[in-house]
């Protein structure tokens, strides 16, 4: 059912048929109702007239041949009774059953005389006459008129049936007044009505039915292209251009295909042409790196000649020499961000997954960067449960995030040790890195991942970051589907948590760790 | 001397490459248009080719194929560009290594040069089975029913390494040290195209190895000698 509804609910087509069809039920219910109450109304008069007619005949007759034996022997006079009630209840053709009914109302002798008149009083087919309207029984025994009336009467031995009954005082020499009555059954009109009421109802279904067909092939006609502009509309969508709709006429469907198909080719040519920027824009990018790279490497490999012989040199020589190593590892590493950077911009970077474990990698990072400590005391705490937390994930770019925050952390640290926390569940795996240094002021981390942007100028550069560190790694997590947050309080340190899908690329559903710290005063 | 061919066509990085090699005792053949280097090549083989992709007459790719179409000498791609793009297509074009401009540090350029040059695997001498394979160590050949399959040096060395620990199952990172000569390094990409080109050469059918395994969020091991 909720299926249908819906069905309704979504088709533009099924929406039209279903309510043609209703308001179209209600059409021909009304003209066949009207239609049924006319012919029923015909029907049940002819029926009457004919069978009020014959009781008539019946009635007249029965007096007339009384009339002849008036005066005869009661023998005669009995003979006459029985003749006129096997004549009556003869049926004719169109007629189901006749039934009589003869009841004496007074005798024509005083009570109490020695001589009983004989009584006629008559009953066939088994008829209960109790059952006979004492209304119509009333108007009879008064009337000197034809009366009738409709009712439903028992039998003794049948079920009880509609009938009509038409009534007559009539007089029988030598024993009285009687009420005569007969009994016309009306299971024949019933059975032409119900077959009145059968056709009308199957003449409607079929009525119906046929008006949904209809409604079907005209509506589908108008539906068809809609649909079909729908499914295009659609394909667009999936990044395929080049469907267009079919335009065979020229009337408003067809205008609606042309400037469908206008839109489209537009909408092709735009895109197409952005397509081109960017594959111009990839192209130079890829053509600085590449030659921004080659002098750059034949620089590095002079100045390391230099600097392998900078003992022979005089100390300014000497020191000139180490600056410039020194210069040229930093412009690497700012060329290498600003490629990287790029990437993300023109959406080309690409997303490598292996498995791997990420509590080896954090260690190796860790291991690394103390090992390039310069004389500073910041020791790292790492906190896990586990011995492992495997990953899917790209290892390098997992790598560049861990050492950024790591690099930043230790930067800031002033010599406290740094938290790292890896919590992991099923779906999803979090680490914080947590620093208990000065602390970021509001302003401050609302523009932490902003590129170049360094929270304190005159800060010293112990490692020498490019300011695009933060920048890359929230790209970095978020081409995993992850997230990077920071948080940082005037005098609680600082706190950022990089959130990773378990696996690449699916959905994260919540945070393992809350980037606001636990031992953070609450406000709220 | 060992001779090594040094095909960039910036003269000056070229220069500089020949500075530093000679500093390391190589001798240097600078090479700087592409489709120069067959020549050179027969001319005077090398012991070992430095190749730039870009390149001006021949792509370096390009160059890489038909190099490995008729030598087995180890070729070390030298690229601008890390893109994996790249370097895949580098090395399925035969080469052995690549390295990414600007080199961290020219020592580490010399060292890799060192590792694909030194004789293979001194420690190891005699035969060695791997699947149905048998490898002479000594001769530097490889023989199935008594054919001779052509390998590169690097591939020979990567059948050698899973050969001579049959029960051994190898990371990836493992091989990376062991053949490669690498420190610590993540880029599995070069173990996996050479696996690849490996299994083309040695197994019977290639989607389905018995000399090189696989094993599954591992690495990998070596066939069981004997089986087929």
């Amino acid at each position: 059912m909720n299926r249908i509804v819906k069905k309704v609910r979504t088709s533009l087509a099924s929406k039209v048929i279903v309510s043609t069809v209703l308001l179209s039920l209600g059409v021909v219910w009304i003209t066949g109702s009207a239609l049924y109450s006319q012919l029923s109304a015909g029907v049940k008069q002819v029926n009457l007239e004919t069978s009020l007619a014959e009781a008539r005949s019946s009635f007249f007759n029965a007096q007339y041949e009384f009339l002849l034996v008036d005066g005869a022997k009661n023998s005669i006079i009995t003979k006459t009774v029985q003749e006129i009630i096997i004549s009556s209840t003869a049926v004719s053709l169109n007629q189901d059953r006749k039934s009589i009914f003869l009841s004496r109302i007074s005798s024509v002798l005083d009570t109490g005389s020695e001589i009983e008149a004989i009584d006629y009083t008559t009953v066939t087919d088994e008829l209960d006459v109790t059952s006979f309207p004492t209304e119509l029984r009333k108007r009879v025994q008064t009337s000197d008129l034809v009366e009738y009336q409709y009712a439903t009467v028992s039998y003794k031995n049948r079920a009880d049936a509609d009938v009509l009954i038409a009534g007559r005082r009539i007089a029988i020499p030598d024993s009285g007044n009687y009420e005569m009555y007969f009994v016309y059954s009306l299971t024949n009109q019933n059975t032409t009505l119900a077959l009145i009421t059968k056709s009308l109802l199957v003449t409607g279904l079929v009525l119906l039915f046929l008006i949904g067909l209809i409604t079907w092939l005209v509506v589908r006609q108008v539906v068809k292209p809609v649909r079909e502009a729908a499914r295009i509309a659609q394909q667009f969508t999936e990044g395929d251009f080049s469907q267009r709709m079919q335009v065979e006429s020229s009337d408003e469907i067809a205008t609606l295909g042309t400037a469908f198909n206008d839109m489209a080719l537009s909408l092709e040519s735009q895109i197409s042409r952005l397509e081109n920027l960017s594959r111009v824009q990839q192209r130079f990018v890829s053509d600085v790196s590449h030659e921004l790279r080659t002098p750059l490497t034949t620089l590095r490999m002079a100045s390391e000649v230099i600097y392998g012989q900078r003992k022979n040199f005089d100390p300014t020589i000497a020191r000139s020499s180490e600056l410039l190593v020194a210069q040229l590892d930093r412009f690497e590493g700012l060329l290498e961000d600003l490629l990287e950077i790029s990437r993300f911009d023109a959406e080309v970077a690409v997303l490598e997954p292996a498995d791997f474990d990420l509590v080896g990698l954090i260690k190796r990072c860790m291991a690394d960067l103390l090992g390039n400590e310069n004389g500073q005391q910041s020791v790292i705490n790492l906190y896990h449960a586990t011995e492992q937390v495997m990953i899917k994930a790209d290892v390098r770019r997992v790598e560049r995030i861990m050492r950024n925050l790591l690099s930043n952390a230790l930067d800031h640290a002033e010599d406290k040790p740094v938290d790292v926390t890896i919590i992991s569940t099923s779906t999803e795996v979090g680490v914080g890195v947590r620093d208990h240094g000065p602390g970021i002021e509001p302003l401050v981390l609302s523009r932490v991942f902003d590129r170049f942007w360094r929270a304190d100028p005159s800060r010293a550069r112990v490692r020498g970051g490019t300011g695009l560190g933060l920048s890359i790694a929230l790209e970095d997590a978020r081409l995993h589907n992850g997230e990077l947050d920071a948080w940082g309080a005037p005098g609680f340190g600082a706190h950022f948590v990089m959130t990773l899908p378990r696996i690449a690329g699916e959905q994260i559903s919540g945070r393992p760790i809350r980037s606001q710290p636990f031992d953070y005063p609450q406000t709220n | 001397m060992t001779l090594v061919m040094v095909v960039d066509d910036d003269q000056d990085l070229a220069e500089m490459l020949g500075i530093v090699l000679t500093g390391a005792g190589i001798d240097v053949d600078l090479v700087s248009r592409g489709d120069e280097v067959l020549e050179v090549f027969r001319h005077n083989p090398p012991d070992l080719v430095l190749l730039d992709v870009m390149l001006p007459g021949l792509d370096g790719i390009e160059v890489c194929k038909l190099i490995r179409a008729e030598s087995m000498v180890p070729i070390i791609m030298l690229s601008a560009k890390g893109d994996t793009h790249d370097v895949v297509l580098g090395l399925e074009a035969g080469a052995d290594d690549y390295m990414v401009k600007p080199f961290r540090h020219a020592s580490e350029l010399v060292a890799r040069i060192r590792t694909r040059l030194r004789r293979t695997n001194a420690d190891v001498l005699g035969l060695l089975t791997i699947g149905d394979l048998s490898i002479d160590v000594t001769a530097h050949e490889i023989i199935r029913g008594g054919k001779k399959i052509a390998l590169t040096r690097l591939e020979f060395d990567l059948l050698v390494a899973l050969a001579k620990e049959p029960g051994r199952v190898f990371s990836r990172d493992a091989l990376l040290s062991e053949v490669w000569g690498y420190r610590h390094s993540t880029d599995t990409r070069l173990v996996n195209v050479h696996v690849q080109r490996l299994r083309s050469k040695v197994e019977h059918d290639p989607e389905h190895p018995a000399i090189v395994m696989t094993v599954r969020g591992v690495g990998y091991k070596a066939g069981v000698s004997g089986a087929s």
